[in-house]
């Protein structure tokens, strides 16, 4: 794991190198922040089916550990989705006047496979999206962190990005969605989710389409998820412990930082006699689900965000996010203006403490980040 | 490869009668997927028990109150598996299961538009005892 600790000083002495910068860059990056905190219930789910929270006991703890807002998956958390009854609804705001929380989120899906013999035309996806636009409204969220239909690409050699690839299908889904947005006032912020590349004709195409229409109901949701460094080192001392190899893991640790593609990763392990545990982890199922996107990169698109999924997977003792560069991608969001939500995404273990504490210390490590008290 | 205790009910698993034979036995799953889904997206159910796998057709399933055969799944696009909500697998199995022990196994089947494989296999097992 060599490369990956010198990567990690580098990005230590990064956040260094601040102190150098000329007067008017470093008055930006410590200036009071407009940003503010969430979390998402969504990061609380094994905790809802085990039973040990309930989705009101959920907003209750948000709201215990200082944020401002709460985010939500309609499919999950709304009883009787896609029409809960006026009473729940009733009880939804008056929790978060109880708790002084305001809505922050509310996550859809394009769900295009439906049947099993065809795709979803891209009517049916956008008569789809307007149920969770009105059932977004209701619920006073104005933000969808909204996937990207996903259809096949239009060029198979882009496949390998899979869901986020230029796809005829899908920009006519977002054409017809579009109105429907506007109908409701909620703005569909295309999330930008591993394995997106953020320099791509894919990001390009959505630019373009939104800069063409002048939409404001159109933007991205921007997962940290792409913006992974080093993989969670979780999961690579689980594949260990289950046989696989330290030296093949570092290979693939190092191609993946390097850039080389999962094609070529699977490729190379092959040749190295990789076990289908290592094989599997040198491709899309495995690191290739992360994306390594350079923060900078985010810089263009922080104008049209809406919301963020601020993504983590382990915040260390000394409340560092051990796989993503957190500094230099809130940086790029302060400095681009952004001042919505950071909503917490916890994807980590709860073998040493619930998600409760893992998101408690992503705030406390975001709070120190930004200088919020 | 979700083993975990919750997703398999003790809840409900009993015999059933039909024309006063026992005709067969239900057990109640949950999923572990983190939403809930519009059930045409179901390709379908498995149920082991004690070695013994069911045919399709034996195994029908139950949203609430409404009981469709796995393969008319896919003729209700406005029925719902509601998240953390359990579904009620009815097994045709004449005579039913004894009573005491046994070692149930579900694998669920979904077309997750996003995944990479399609379609996404959960496989649950626990182990339930049976009164009656």
């Amino acid at each position: 794991m060599e490369m990956t600790r010198k990567t990690f000083m580098q990005t230590l002495a990064g956040a260094a190198v601040t102190a150098s910068l000329p007067k008017a860059s470093r008055a930006a990056a410590t200036r009071k922040t407009k940003m503010k905190l969430s979390a998402s219930v969504y990061g609380y789910g094994s905790e809802i089916r085990e039973g040990s929270m309930t989705f009101d006991s959920v907003v209750a703890d948000i709201a215990d550990m200082g944020a401002e807002g709460v985010e939500l998956l309609g499919e999950s958390n709304v009883p009787d989705y896609p029409n809960p009854s006026s009473e729940w609804v009733a009880h939804w705001f008056s929790l978060l006047d109880k708790h002084n929380l305001k809505p922050s989120g509310y996550d859809t899906f394009v769900d295009t496979m439906f049947y099993h013999n065809r795709n979803l035309t891209s009517g049916e996806a956008a008569e789809l999206l307007e149920i969770d636009f009105k059932l977004a409204h209701r619920l006073g969220f104005r933000n969808l962190r909204q996937q990207w239909p996903p259809y096949k690409a239009d060029d198979p050699a882009d496949e390998i990005n899979a869901p986020y690839v230029m796809s005829k299908m899908a920009t006519e889904t977002i054409m017809k969605a579009l109105p429907l947005a506007e109908k409701y006032d909620v703005r569909m912020g295309i999330e930008l989710h591993s394995p997106t590349h953020l320099k791509s004709k894919f990001i390009d195409s959505i630019l373009d389409t939104i800069q063409k229409t002048g939409t404001k109901h159109l933007g991205f949701t921007p997962d940290f998820s792409s913006f992974v460094r080093r993989p969670p080192r979780n999961r690579i001392a689980a594949l260990l412990k289950q046989g696989a190899r330290q030296k093949i893991m570092d290979y693939i640790v190092s191609a993946y930082q390097n850039k080389v593609g999962p094609e070529k990763t699977v490729a190379e392990v092959k040749k190295m006699g990789g076990n289908d545990m290592e094989l599997e982890y040198a491709g899309i199922a495995g690191i290739y689900h992360f994306s390594n996107n350079d923060p900078k990169d985010l810089a263009p698109l922080v104008p049209y965000c809406y919301h963020v999924h601020a993504k983590f997977y382990e915040i260390t003792d000394d409340l560092q996010e051990y796989s993503i560069p957190y500094e230099e991608v809130l940086r790029v969001l302060d400095e681009g203006g952004y001042d919505q939500y950071l909503s917490s995404e916890y994807e980590g273990s709860r073998e040493e403490y619930t998600t409760s504490a893992a998101i408690r210390a992503h705030h406390a490590m975001m709070r120190a980040i930004l200088g919020m008290v | 490869m979700d083993m975990a205790q919750y997703n398999i009910l003790d809840f409900g698993f009993k015999n059933f009668t039909k024309d006063g034979k026992t005709a067969g036995f239900q057990v109640l799953v949950k999923d572990s997927y983190y939403r809930g889904i519009y059930v045409p997206l179901i390709e379908g159910f498995e149920v082991t028990v004690d070695g013994e796998k069911f045919a399709r057709d034996q195994i029908q399933c139950k949203f609430r109150d409404n009981l469709y055969s796995q393969d008319d799944l896919q003729n209700h696009p406005t029925e719902r598996w509601q998240f953390n909500e359990p579904c009620t697998l009815i097994i045709t199995k004449p005579g039913g299961l004894k009573p005491g022990f046994h070692d149930v196994g579900v694998v669920v089947s979904e077309r997750i538009s996003y995944m990479p494989t399609i379609p996404s296999r959960r496989t649950f097992k626990a182990k339930l005892a049976l009164v009656m």
